[in-house]
């Protein structure tokens, strides 16, 4: 396991100067049944957190291909976030126990390739659990922030 | 015609070819991840001008990029405006140093097919502005067969200076066209002996001995015609993986597709590689696909080279650079395929 | 290494019993000095037949193509090839009862400079693990190590690993042969290769070629064996074992120390789960 943390943890590199008031692009890509819900309960709470981040909703996190996650960062977003059910809640028993092998492997090779490890971020978020997704997004956006905005393998002259 | 020829040793060529550098806009093969590349130099040492000819790619992409962006639109409310196109990097004023006959060969059979129905510009304005100058390999690689062809390899005219190392060591340079003659004019001065003539000769039939692969052109041409219906072409290719490499090494073929790319209200228009090997390459709009099957594919690209370019140009597509067998992952070359189908009598 | 004799033997003996309709196996090239993979129908090709240290590509890639399916199959698979097709029977591309395998205890092959190739240094199977013969004394089998080159490049820093992997996907050319070339690449509608879909645009930039490499060494992850049939197909010459090798040392040291397609029926690492699957990187 310690070869993970020494693989992660990268110098934080220092944002390339932002323009003025830039704000980052955070793709949110969150399963049907519990993350989605619980952001759902997040607004009905009331519960106030940056609209940095754009939902794309899918049924369960084994939907998410990596490419998903690659052609998000390639467009328009400056970072990723995924999030799914809590390992044995998932409403196809057992999506997110595959998901979750597959997120560790992409986000182990997107870090290799040379994306910051902060660029993409996991969580688990239940339906009851609208306070814990403001807070989550809110550190995902404070992260981007620091980072700034992405411009590795970017489709720059689209933007 | 016969132009001037110069003489020089070893160090006077590398002046030569540091003045041009010095002077020009110049590519010249670069090692990058173990092949030689031709890429803008700014100095000799950065480059291989006598690369060996297995490990160096076609000067394809300084005329037919792999890649490039032909038109760029943005929306808006009020329609659609053209983005005006960029100042185009190759068609700039450039030398091209060690390219290999064979390369330069291809360029020349490209412009009948680039001017023909369709004028294009870009590659009009590239080839107008390029000046090849061209090292004569030593010996043949054992993949090549361009002696076989349709084309004098030892006087043609799709390069403009050649550069010949001769048995006794010293190098001997002679323009091909006006324009390189004039080039020469102006870029050395030492003149040669008079039997630099008769050393190019003996270097010359050297090289063409050199070669272990021969065939009858005019022969297997008329043969490959007649066996269009031939089930050979399934034995010669059964081992195809269908990858497409062999099309985008090829320094003559030029088949391109053209992608959108498209984010809110902008947009490019790109042109790329394209490849008949592919099994999507006839794919139509609706499902319909006329050549799902390897072997055909394959037999139009043997036609194609071998036959019906020439049939409408009068010049063989194919020009016996064998990169298509050095890049291809299971060592296929075209050689033995169109072989295998016109000896199968 | 050299079994000529006895695979030109064997194949004959196939073709004369009637057991195979078709033989995939290594021939001389005309040119040069490398091998050519051959199809034959019959027993008077079987002179062509040869197996040396040249024999390099994993013929497994064969049974993808219509020359194969559904027919009966001769075929000759080293140690990597075989634990190829451990993971095609697993994944139910190809019937075993229609293949005759010869599987060959590896010594390693060489590359065109006579240089024994890089996956051979570190195998840990030369061994082929599924056969209906084995030729060849069993070699040693090795203990898996992290590739030296990946553990070279990930203690660097973020900003030089994004510079040299951006020098190396620039170089792509999107002609998708390592996906042709790859054994365990068998959709019929590849991802990357859908030239005109708006997904995975056939242009050739630098994104696009990053987009198709990553999302292609991903959707291998945990089924890739390490053959380098991909490497030795790019004519651009670019280090894909580095994406692959990335991806196995991650999985061997947090999924059970999983190396694929080794046990039979053991499908690739992303087909399972365990319960004790790390989760700390996740919120």
């Amino acid at each position: 396991m310690s070869e993970i943390k020494e693989q992660l943890v990268s110098a934080e590199k220092p944002a390339i100067t932002a323009p003025e008031g830039w704000e980052p692009v955070i793709i949110g890509i969150l399963c049907n049944w519990c993350s989605y819900a619980g952001s759902d309960l997040t607004g009905t709470s009331r519960l106030q957190y940056p609209p940095n981040i754009r939902i794309i909703r899918v049924p369960c996190s084994s939907r998410v291909d990596p490419w998903f996650i690659i052609k998000s960062l390639q467009t328009v977003a400056d970072g990723v976030l995924i999030s799914g059910c809590h390992p044995g809640d998932c409403h196809y028993i057992a999506g997110n126990y595959y998901a979750r092998r597959r997120f560790l492997v992409t986000k182990k090779l997107l870090n290799f390739v040379g994306y910051h490890e902060n660029r993409i971020q996991f969580s688990w978020v239940s339906a009851a659990e609208g306070p814990k997704f403001a807070k989550v997004v809110e550190k995902v956006t404070a992260d981007i922030k620091k980072l700034g905005p992405l411009h590795q393998y970017k489709k720059e002259d689209i933007r | 015609m016969s132009y001037q020829i110069y003489q020089t040793d070893k160090a006077g060529l590398a002046q030569f070819y540091e003045n041009i550098i010095g002077k020009n806009e110049t590519y010249a093969p670069v090692l990058n991840f173990e092949k030689y590349e031709y890429k803008k130099v700014s100095k000799l040492a950065d480059c291989n001008p006598e690369s060996p000819i297995v490990l160096t790619m076609s000067m394809k992409p300084l005329f037919f990029p792999k890649n490039s962006a032909i038109l760029k639109y943005k929306e808006s409310s009020e329609g659609t405006e053209i983005i005006p196109d960029a100042e185009d990097d190759l068609a700039k004023k450039r030398v091209v140093l060690g390219v290999k006959h064979c390369d330069a060969r291809a360029l020349q059979v490209l412009d009948k097919v680039y001017q023909w129905d369709y004028h294009d510009e870009d590659y009009r304005k590239r080839r107008e502005n390029t000046l090849i100058i061209s090292t004569r390999c030593e010996k043949a690689g054992a993949h090549c067969f361009c002696t076989s062809l349709d084309y004098d390899v030892e006087n043609s005219d799709a390069y403009d200076v050649m550069v010949v190392k001769a048995a006794d060591g010293n190098y001997y340079l002679q323009a091909h066209t006006d324009k390189g003659d004039a080039f020469l004019k102006e870029n050395t001065g030492k003149l040669a002996a008079n039997d630099g003539i008769e050393k190019i000769k003996e270097q010359y039939t050297a090289f063409a001995a050199s070669f272990a692969l021969k065939m009858n052109y005019e022969e297997v041409s008329k043969r490959l015609n007649e066996q269009f219906d031939s089930s050979e072409f399934e034995n010669a290719t059964s081992n195809c993986i269908s990858c497409n490499t062999c099309s985008f090494i090829c320094p003559t073929c030029h088949c391109f597709k053209i992608s959108d790319e498209k984010i809110k209200d902008k947009g490019i228009r790109y042109k790329a590689y394209d490849s008949c090997n592919s099994p999507y390459f006839t794919l139509m709009a609706g499902g319909h696909n006329p050549r799902p099957v390897k072997y055909r594919r394959w037999r139009q690209r043997a036609m194609h080279k071998f036959v019906y370019y020439k049939e409408r140009f009068d010049v063989n597509l194919c020009v016996g650079c064998g990169k298509c067998a050095i890049s291809c992952p299971v060592n296929i070359h075209i050689f033995d395929v169109v072989n295998q189908v016109a000896n199968k009598a | 290494m050299n079994y000529t004799k006895q695979i030109q033997e064997i194949a004959t003996r196939l073709f004369s019993e009637n057991k195979i309709d078709v033989f995939v196996g290594y021939r001389k090239n005309t040119y040069g000095d490398n091998q050519v993979p051959v199809l034959i129908n019959s027993a008077e090709e079987v002179s062509k037949l040869m197996m040396d240290e040249k024999s390099s590509f994993n013929l497994t890639n064969y049974l993808k193509y219509e020359h194969t399916r559904n027919k009966r199959v001769g075929l000759i698979v080293k140690g990597c090839d075989s634990r190829a097709l451990n993971l095609l029977i697993t994944e139910n591309q190809v019937k075993r009862e229609n293949l005759y395998i010869i599987g060959i205890c590896c010594e390693g092959v060489v590359d065109e400079k006579g240089e024994i190739a890089g996956n051979c240094t570190e195998c840990v199977m030369p061994n082929a693990v599924v056969y209906d013969e084995l030729l060849g004394s069993p070699q040693p089998v090795r203990e898996y190590k992290p590739n030296a080159e990946v553990i070279e490049l990930a203690a660097k820093s973020l900003e030089e690993r994004a510079a040299t992997f951006e020098e190396i996907f620039s170089n792509c050319i999107r002609c998708n042969a390592c996906r042709h070339s790859c054994p365990m690449c068998y959709c019929a509608k590849c991802c990357i290769d859908q030239e005109t879909s708006a997904l995975f645009n056939g242009a050739n930039t630098l994104p696009n070629a990053t987009h198709a490499l990553l999302t292609w060494s991903l959707h291998l992850a945990g089924r890739c064996v390490d053959c380098r049939n991909c490497e030795k197909a790019c004519p651009m010459h670019l280090p894909l074992h580095l994406l692959h090798k990335q991806n196995e040392m991650v999985i061997y040291e947090n999924f059970q120390q999983h190396l694929s397609g080794i046990e039979e029926k053991d499908p690739g690492a992303f087909y399972k789960y365990s319960l004790n699957d790390p989760d700390d990187f996740i919120m």
